[in-house]
C-alpha cells in the first residue's frame, strides 16, 4: 500500500480507530502489554526522547511530540508515519532509535542511545498494536508494580523521595547498588588457606585455575614494606639484617618489621599523604588572590599525628567534620556562665585537647575559596556544595555533586538529600580562630621564618610610604594652589572632583603601579605573619555574614544562635529557583536513622550547633556501609597499588564494581570490631601472601591470558613511585634527608626560572618563590613542602602531584617527556647526585666498591659483575671527561627586577622586588664545588636515579 | 601475523609512557637520517569523525577581556549617553555608574564593511579584514578573570577539566610527532588560573598544552648544564640503556618500562629538534618585519605569532598564546590604544603569511577574550574615571581561515552593548562550533570520567551554523 497525502488522513483516522478498538476490546496479553507500555515503553520514551520532544510550542524538535498516542500518530513537520500500530518495521520511531537513518539518529548523543532491551520492548509495543492506557490505568499499573520489592527490572530502593514517582520507584540493578546495602557477613572461603584475605583472593584464583604467586625475595619485601608504610627506601643495614632474620624465620622476621615500621614516625608521614590527597590539603586558597592560609600546616600535621597515634578512625571522622563543636562543647561544660564560654572561645582558651580538635576542623576549609567578585549568596553556595561533596566523596565515596540539579541519574540519592544533607552545612561558617598552639606540634622554625617574613613587611612599607608621601606632598601642593585646607587621602574619596586634587597627583604612571604592588606586598607578608600566631583555619556555627572576604575570616562574637537558614531544595541547583522547603539530614537511601525524630528517621538537629555531629556520628555509625568499606578500599589501594572497588571516590553505580566484594566486607567489618584502628590493618594485610607474592611469574604468558589487568592478582601488582617518594628517595639515599617531623611549611629549591617567573594574582605579582635558607631545612620530606595553588612545584608537579583543587582518589602515573627533563638535567636532581657522589667516596675506596655501595643504597641490593664491569668503565670515562668540560658555578639573585603592565595607562613598568633568603642561603654542594672524579660517579648516580629499578616498586 | 586492531580512542587509557605526554614520538618525518619505529602513540594523527574545515587552530587570547565597543562593535548611542547616569547593566559594582562613550572612532572597512576602531592600523588592510568574521552573540558566564577564563578555555568555570586544545589533541592527534601537539605561549606572567587554562584534566597527560617559555628554556629543563655536552647525554643515554635492559628482562610483567625508556630517546630527539623551532634568525627579514619584529612595541607578539605559524607547519594542532593586559577599569583610551598596538601588526601578519602560504584554509584563527566589557563605569576614588567592568553578557570575538564565514558580522549586541541579542550563544556553543570545524562531534568525543560520559560542552551543544562559510 502507498500512502498518498490525500489518503493519509483517512489512513491515519482508519489506523486509530483500529488501534482504539484493540485498547477497548481486551484479549489475552493486552495486559501484558499495556504493563510493557507503562513501565517499560513509556518510561524509556520519558527519560530519552520527552526532553526534545514533548511539551509545547516551538520547543517540540522536528514537530515530532511523542508525549501522547494522538499526536505520535499525527507525526511530525516531514516525516508522518512515526508510529505505525502492528507494523514496527513501517513504524519510524523504531528507524529512528536503531540509528538505521543517518540524518535522524536518536536520541542523537551516542550515550543517550536506546538500549537493545528497551527497543526491543518499543517493537513488541508496536507490533502488539501499540495500546496506551488511560493515564489512570498507567498510575494502577504503576501503583501494583511498587509493592513488589524486587523484580526481574530490578530492586526498588526506599528514599525520602525524588522529584518524580517515576524516579521514587525506579527500580536498580542489585549489582549498581550494592555499596547501598548493608555489609553482608561472609564467610571465609574454606579451601585450605590459613589467612582468610588469602581465603578471599583464593578463591577467585581458584575459580580461574590460578593460584597465589610464590613469596617475593626478602629484598623485595622489605622495599615493599618500607615504601607502603613509611614512603622511604630501607638502608642497607636494615635489608642485610631483615634478610639474615628472614632466612631463620620467615613470619617472625616480616612481623618484627611490620612492627617497627608501624610504630615508626614516618608511618603517619607516609598515611597522611594519602588521606590529604583526598582532603586536597593546599597551604592557599586559590583562585585569583591566591591568599594563604598561613596556619593550614598545623591541619597536616594533625593528620600526621592521628595516623602515628593510631587514632580510632571512628573518632577521626567526629573531629574533622564537628572538631569545633566539640571543642566548644568541652570549653562550655567548663565555663560557668554563658558570658564566660564566649570570652572563652574568642580569646582562644582551649585545653590542648580541644585545640586539637579545632585543628581537625580544618578538614571543612581545605577546598579552594575565594569569594571575590562573587555575591556573598552565591559564595555560600560554592562553599557549601564544595564542603558537601568533599564530605560525600571522602568519608562515604559518594560523589555528591551529581544530585544537586536533580535527582540523582544513577543511584537512589534525590536531590532532596543533597539539599538535606547541605542543610548541614548551611550554619556552617568560615573563620581564623584562635587556638593554642600543643606541646606536640613543631614551632622550631618559627624565628627564623619570622624574621624573614618581617625583613619583607619592612621593605614593602618602606617603599609604600615614600609613594604615599609624594602623592601626599603633591596634594598639599594642589590645596596650597587652590587656596584651600588640605584634606587627607582617606577624608577626600568621597569629595566631588573640582574640591580634590587628581587622584594620583604627583605620581606618574610608573608611581601609580608601584604603590600598588607595594600596597599588595604590604598585606600578604602582614597575612604571612598570621603563621606564628596559635590560630587555626576553622568554622564556626552561626548566621550568614552579610560580607565575605577571604582576605580576612574571622568569627562573629557572640552569633545569633535561634538564627535557621531558609533550606531549600534548589531547582537545577540554582540559588534563583528555590522550592521545597527541607531540614537537616541524611542520605535516606543508606537507611541508617538518626534516631533523632520519630517522624522524620533521617534528620539532623534543628539547632544550627550540633547538625555537624550528628552528621559525623550517622557517617561513624558501624552500621552505615558505606563508611567503613570506603576507607578500608583506600587502605587496600595504598597495599597493592589498585583498590578493590576501582573508584575510592565514587561507589556509585557509574563507579567500577569491586573486584572482591566479600572480601571488601568482612575488611570492612573486620576492621569496626576491631576498633577502627588502621595499624592493625595493615599487619592484617601485610601477613598474608597474597600481598607478600612475587612480582612475576614463570606462567606469566598464561596468566595474562585470563587475567590481563591483575584484577585477580595473581602477582604483586607493581607501582610507580609517587613524586613525594622519588624526591624523597633521592634524599634518603644521597644522605641529605632531615628526618624531622612536623611544622611549618618547607621552601625546597625550585627551578630558579619558575621560583622567580611572574605569578600574576589578582592586582599584582606575586612575591618570588624564595628557598628556606639552610640545606637541613629545604631537605625535609615532600609532605612539607609548602603547597601553593597558583605555584605547583615543577618537579613534583611532572611527577604526577595532583591539583590540590580536586580530590585524588588515585595518583596517575603517566609518562611524560618532562620527567625525562627533569630527571636527566634539572640542578636538583644533579644536587642530590652530587651529595650522593660525595657520601659514597667517604662510605667506599674503590670505583667497583663505591658502585656496589650505590647499588646497596638505592636499589638495596649489591651490583652484578657484569653492572660492575660496564658501570666503572662508565665512571672511568666520565672522569676523564669532566677533567676537560668544568662547570660554571651556578650565581643566585638578591633582588629582581618585575615588570608589569599598569592597568589604568596600559603601559609597563618596573619595580624591584628583594630575595633576602639568597643572601643568607646556604648552598647544596654543586658540581663546580667538587672535582672531575666526584662529578664522574655523580653522572653514575644520576642514571640510578633515572633507572626503571629506582623508580619502580615491586 | 596477527592483524592489529587499534583501540577506539574515547575508551582507553592509554598505557604508561606509550607516547611522551606533551610530546609524543615516532618520527613521521621522512628527512630523518634513520627510519624510526612507529609505536601506536595516544598522539597518532587520528582521522576527523565529520568533515573537517580546519586541520588546526590557532588561538589568540586576550586576557583580561577586551572591550567589544572599543574595538569592533561601535556603539554611538554611548557616546550620546557618556558621563551620564547608568541603572542598566548588571555588574558586581554597586553605587553610582555612568556610560562611557568609546574614546576612539570607528569605520567601516574592506569590502565587507567590517567595523573596526581607529586603532587598527594594519588589521583593516583590506586584504586582511575581509579574512576576518566578526561574531558579536557570545556570552560568558563569570565576571571573575580566572572562573571567566577557565570557561573560555575549558568549557567549566572550576578550572579542573581539560582544555580545548587537549580535547582538539584527544580527537586529532598531532601529525609531528617530535613536537607537542598542543603549545602555549604567554607573556612573562601567566594568566590568572595559571596552567589549568590549558591542562589536560580528567584526559591522560599526553594531551595537556606544553608551554613554550617566552624566554630562558622554552621547556623547563630541556638542556642540561653547559659542562654535559650532546656526547655526554648519548653515553648517559646508552648506560641507562643498559641497566634498563637488564631491568625491563626481569620484569616481563611490567609492559610499560619499554616505552618509558623511548621517551628518554624522544626526549633526546627532542633537544634537538626544539632549538631550530626557537630558532626566528631562520625567517627572512621581510618576514620578521611583517610580525612587528623590528618594533619593541610589537615584538614580543609579533615573535609568538610567527612561533604559531611555524609550529603549525610543523604539523602542531593547537597553539595559543596569551596576551594580558586588556583589563582597563580606567583610562581606557590609554590602556586600549596600547594593547591594540601590540597586537595589531602581528595579528594582521600572521593572517597574511597564513594567506600566503596557502595555510589560511585549514587553520582557524581565533582572537577572543574571556570576557566583554560594560557600557559604564563606576566611579573609582571619587572620580569619573574612564574604564569598564567585566561584561559576561556582551562580547566580541573575530575568526578568520578554517571554514569560517569570512568578511562577515555574525550576531549583535544591543545599542549600549550591555546584552548579545541576536545569534546569541553560551560558550559551550561557540566550543562545540570550534570542535564542528576540526571535524568532531562534541557529542561523540566523550570520556568517561567520574561516573559519567564528559565533554567539552559539559551537557550538550549547539553548532552555531551562522558562523560556517
Amino acid at each position: 500500500m502507498t500512502l498518498t497525502l490525500t489518503n493519509l488522513g483517512q489512513y491515519l483516522l482508519w489506523v486509530s480507530t483500529c488501534a482504539m478498538l484493540l485498547q477497548s476490546h481486551g484479549r489475552a496479553g493486552d495486559a501484558a502489554m499495556e504493563k510493557l507500555f507503562t513501565l517499560k515503553v513509556k518510561a524509556s520514551l520519558s527519560e530519552k526522547c520527552f526532553a526534545c520532544h514533548g511539551g509545547q510550542g516551538d520547543k517540540i524538535k522536528g514537530g515530532f511530540d511523542l508525549t501522547s498516542r494522538e499526536t505520535l500518530l499525527k507525526g511530525g513537520k516531514t516525516i508522518s508515519r512515526i508510529l505505525v500500530p502492528g507494523s514496527p518495521n513501517e513504524s519510524f520511531l523504531l528507524t529512528a532509535v536503531r540509528w538505521e537513518d543517518p540524518d535522524y539518529e536518536m536520541p542523537p548523543k551516542a550515550n543517550d542511545r536506546l538500549t537493545a532491551e528497551q527497543i526491543n520492548d518499543l517493537e513488541k509495543w508496536i507490533a502488539a498494536g501499540a495500546p496506551w492506557p488511560t493515564e489512570e490505568r498507567q498510575a494502577e499499573i504503576r501503583k501494583e508494580e511498587q509493592t513488589v520489592r524486587q523484580t526481574e527490572d530490578g530492586l526498588l530502593v526506599d528514599t525520602s523521595g525524588g522529584q518524580s514517582e517515576e524516579w521514587t520507584f525506579r527500580r536498580y540493578q542489585p549489582a549498581d547498588v550494592w555499596a547501598f546495602q548493608p555489609l553482608s557477613i561472609p564467610d571465609v572461603p574454606k579451601n585450605g588457606e590459613a589467612h582468610p584475605i588469602d581465603a578471599f583472593i583464593g578463591e577467585r584464583l581458584k575459580k580461574a585455575g590460578l593460584a597465589i604467586n610464590s613469596n617475593a625475595t626478602p629484598r623485595t619485601l622489605i622495599r615493599r614494606a618500607y615504601y607502603d608504610l613509611t614512603g622511604l627506601p630501607p638502608q642497607p643495614e636494615a635489608v642485610s639484617s631483615f634478610t639474615r632474620a628472614y632466612a631463620e624465620d620467615p613470619a617472625t622476621a616480616w612481623e618484627s618489621l611490620l612492627q617497627k615500621l608501624t610504630a615508626s614516625q614516618h608511618y603517619g608521614e607516609r598515611w597522611a599523604q594519602h588521606w590529604l590527597d583526598v582532603a586536597r590539603y593546599a597551604d592557599t586558597g586559590g583562585f585569583s588572590n591566591d591568599y594563604e592560609r598561613s596556619n593550614a600546616w598545623r591541619y597536616r600535621d594533625y593528620v600526621v599525628r592521628s595516623f602515628n597515634e593510631d587514632k580510632r578512625y571512628d573518632e577521626f571522622i567526629l573531629e574533622q567534620l564537628a572538631g569545633d563543636e566539640l571543642a566548644d562543647q568541652s570549653l562550655r561544660t567548663r565555663s560557668e556562665t554563658e558570658k564566660a564560654f564566649h570570652q572563652a572561645r574568642q580569646a582562644g582558651a582551649y585545653t590542648q585537647e580541644e585545640s586539637e580538635k579545632l585543628v581537625a576542623s580544618s578538614f571543612l576549609r581545605m577546598g579552594p575559596f575565594d569569594p571575590a567578585m562573587v555575591k556573598a549568596p552565591e559564595a555560600r553556595q560554592l562553599y557549601i556544595d564544595d564542603v558537601v561533596n568533599s564530605v560525600g566523596q571522602t568519608f562515604l565515596s559518594m560523589t555528591m555533586r551529581c544530585f544537586k540539579c536533580h535527582d540523582h541519574k544513577f543511584d537512589p540519592l534525590p536531590t532532596k538529600d543533597y539539599y538535606r544533607f547541605y542543610a548541614a552545612f548551611a550554619a556552617t561558617q568560615l573563620a581564623e580562630r584562635p587556638a593554642p598552639f600543643l606541646d606536640d606540634e613543631n614551632t622550631d622554625a618559627f624565628d627564623g621564618n619570622k624574621a624573614l617574613s618581617k625583613t619583607l613587611l619592612r621593605y614593602a612599607r618602606e617603599k609604600k610610604t615614600g609613594l604615599v608621601e609624594k602623592r601626599e606632598n603633591a596634594a598639599k601642593e594642589w590645596y596650597r594652589a587652590h587656596n584651600k585646607d588640605y584634606v587627607s587621602h582617606t577624608d577626600r574619596k568621597n569629595l566631588p572632583d573640582d574640591e580634590k586634587p587628581p587622584r594620583h597627583v604627583g605620581l606618574d604612571y610608573i608611581d601609580e603601579g608601584r604603590l600598588k604592588v607595594r600596597e599588595q606586598d604590604e598585606w600578604i607578608w602582614n597575612r604571612r605573619l598570621e603563621r606564628y600566631e596559635p590560630m587555626v583555619q576553622s568554622v564556626y556555627n552561626g548566621p550568614d555574614p552579610k560580607f565575605l572576604n577571604a582576605r580576612k575570616l574571622r568569627m562573629a562574637a557572640n552569633p545569633n544562635m535561634a538564627w535557621r537558614p531558609d533550606s531549600r531544595i534548589l531547582e537545577g541547583g540554582a540559588l534563583q529557583a528555590p522550592g521545597d522547603p527541607v531540614g537537616p539530614g541524611v542520605l535516606s537511601a543508606i537507611a541508617i536513622p538518626t534516631g533523632l525524630k520519630a517522624a522524620d528517621p533521617y534528620a539532623l538537629p534543628d539547632e544550627i550547633e550540633g547538625r555537624r555531629l550528628a552528621l559525623a556520628k550517622w557517617i561513624a555509625n558501624p552500621r552505615n556501609p558505606l563508611t567503613a568499606r570506603s576507607i578500608v578500599n583506600r587502605v587496600w589501594q595504598h597495599h597493592f597499588g589498585q583498590p578493590l572497588a576501582g573508584n575510592p571516590n565514587n561507589f556509585g553505580a557509574k563507579g567500577k564494581k569491586p573486584t572482591h566484594p566479600e572480601l571488601l566486607d568482612w575488611l570492612a567489618k573486620n576492621f569496626m570490631d576491631n576498633g577502627w584502628t588502621f595499624k592493625r590493618l595493615h599487619r592484617l594485610i601485610m601477613t598474608s601472601k597474597a600481598y607478600q607474592q612475587g612480582p612475576t611469574r614463570d606462567d606469566l604468558e598464561a596468566v595474562l591470558e585470563i587475567d590481563p589487568d591483575n584484577e585477580l592478582l595473581a602477582y604483586y601488582p607493581h607501582r610507580r613511585l609517587t613524586a613525594e617518594e622519588l624526591r624523597d628517595s633521592m634524599l634518603a639515599v644521597s644522605g641529605e634527608l632531615n628526618p624531622g617531623i612536623g611544622g611549618l611549611p618547607i621552601m625546597p629549591d625550585m627551578n630558579l626560572e619558575v621560583a622567580l617567573q611572574p605569578r600574576m594574582i589578582q592586582f599584582s605579582i606575586a612575591p618570588a618563590y624564595q628557598p628556606s635558607l639552610t640545606p637541613e631545612e629545604r631537605n625535609r620530606r615532600s609532605l612539607y613542602v609548602y603547597r601553593v595553588r597558583g605555584l605547583a612545584d615543577p618537579f613534583l608537579e611532572s611527577f604526577n602531584q595532583p591539583s590540590p583543587n580536586d580530590s585524588c582518589e588515585m595518583r596517575d602515573s603517566a609518562s611524560v617527556s618532562p620527567q625525562a627533563f627533569t630527571l636527566l638535567n634539572s640542578d636538583l636532581v644533579s644536587d642530590r647526585s652530587i651529595a650522593f657522589a660525595r657520601r659514597l667516596e667517604t662510605e667506599a675506596k674503590t670505583i667497583e666498591n663505591r658502585i656496589d655501595r650505590a647499588f646497596h643504597l638505592a636499589f638495596s641490593r649489591p651490583a652484578r659483575a657484569t653492572e660492575l664491569e660496564k658501570l666503572s668503565a662508565y665512571v672511568k670515562e666520565m672522569q676523564v671527561y669532566h677533567q676537560a668540560h668544568p662547570p660554571e658555578e651556578r650565581t643566585y639573585p638578591t633582588s629582581i627586577t618585575r615588570s608589569l603592565v599598569e592597568e589604568f595607562s596600559g603601559k609597563p613598568f618596573e619595580y624591584t622586588e628583594i630575595l633576602p633568603a639568597y643572601e643568607r642561603y646556604q648552598r647544596n654542594l654543586e658540581p663546580a664545588d667538587v672535582n672531575a672524579h666526584t662529578r664522574a660517579l655523580a653522572d653514575l648516580c644520576t642514571l640510578l636515579f633515572n633507572s626503571h629499578e629506582f623508580l619502580f616498586l615491586y | 601475523m596477527t592483524l592489529h586492531t587499534p583501540p577506539t580512542r574515547r575508551d582507553f587509557l592509554y598505557g604508561l609512557g606509550a607516547s611522551l605526554g606533551s610530546v609524543a614520538f615516532s618520527s613521521l618525518q621522512a628527512n630523518q637520517a634513520e627510519p624510526q619505529t612507529v609505536t601506536p602513540s595516544a598522539l597518532a594523527p587520528q582521522p576527523p569523525m565529520l568533515t573537517a574545515k580546519a586541520r588546526n587552530i590557532i588561538m589568540l587570547f586576550m586576557e583580561g577581556g577586551p572591550g567589544h565597543m572599543d574595538t569592533f562593535d561601535p556603539k554611538p548611542k554611548l557616546t550620546e549617553l557618556h558621563k551620564t547616569e547608568s541603572k542598566s547593566t548588571r555588574s558586581l559594582a554597586t553605587g553610582f555608574k555612568f556610560f562611557v562613550g568609546s574614546p576612539f572612532s570607528f569605520s567601516k572597512v574592506g569590502q565587507s564593511g567590517i567595523d573596526m576602531c581607529d586603532q587598527w592600523q594594519h588589521l583593516r588592510d583590506p586584504s586582511v579584514a575581509d579574512e576576518l568574521c566578526n561574531y558579536r552573540g557570545c556570552q560568558a558566564e563569570s565576571l571573575n578573570h580566572p572562573e571567566a577564563l577557565f570557561h573560555m578555555n575549558t568549557g567549566s568555570r572550576l578550572g579542573a577539566d581539560p582544555a580545548l586544545g587537549a580535547w582538539t589533541t584527544y580527537g586529532l592527534g598531532t601529525t609531528n610527532q617530535n613536537l607537542p601537539g598542543y603549545v602555549v605561549m604567554t607573556e612573562l606572567a601567566m594568566p590568572q588560573g595559571g596552567s589549568r587554562n590549558w591542562s589536560n584534566g580528567f584526559l591522560p597527560a599526553h594531551y595537556q598544552g606544553t608551554r613554550l617559555r617566552p624566554s630562558g628554556s622554552p621547556i623547563l629543563d630541556i638542556h642540561p648544564p653547559s659542562h654535559k655536552t650532546r656526547e655526554h647525554q648519548r653515553k648517559a643515554l646508552d648506560t641507562l640503556g643498559f641497566l634498563n635492559r637488564q631491568h625491563s628482562q626481569r620484569h616481563p610483567e611490567h609492559k610499560d618500562l619499554a616505552a618509558r625508556m623511548e621517551s628518554y630517546e624522544l626526549a633526546y630527539r627532542m633537544q634537538a629538534e626544539v632549538p631550530s623551532l626557537m630558532d626566528l634568525g631562520q625567517e627572512p627579514d621581510y618576514i620578521q618585519t611583517m610580525y612587528g619584529m623590528d618594533d619593541e612595541v610589537t615584538a614580543p607578539f609579533g615573535k609568538q605569532c610567527l612561533m604559531a605559524r611555524r609550529l603549525v607547519e610543523r604539523g602542531v594542532r593547537f597553539v595559543q598564546i596569551f596576551s594580558g593586559g586588556w583589563d582597563s577599569h580606567d583610562y581606557l583610551e590609554r590602556g586600549h590604544s596600547s594593547r591594540i598596538r601590540s597586537v595589531d601588526k602581528p595579528m594582521a601578519g600572521l593572517i597574511k603569511d597564513l594567506k600566503n602560504r596557502g595555510m589560511l584554509d585549514d587553520t582557524l584563527v581565533i582572537w577572543t577574550g574571556e570576557f566583554g566589557r560594560t557600557p559604564d563605569n563606576n566611579k573609582r576614588g571619587g572620580v569619573y574615571s574612564l574604564g569598564r567592568g567585566h561584561n559576561a553578557d556582551a562580547m566580541s570575538m573575530l575568526l578568520a581561515g578554517g571554514g569560517v564565514k569570512k568578511g562577515s558580522i555574525v550576531g549583535a549586541t544591543d545599542e549600549i552593548g550591555a546584552q548579545a541579542v541576536d545569534v546569541r550563544h553560551p560558550i559551550r556553543d561557540f566550543h562545540v562550533t570550534l570542535l564542528h570545524l576540526l571535524g568532531l562531534d562534541d557529542n561523540k568525543l566523550t570520556y568517561f570520567h567520574g561516573g559519567r560520559f564528559k565533554q567539552l560542552s559539559q551537557f550538550g551543544g549547539k553548532v552555531i551554523h551562522e558562523l560556517l562559510a
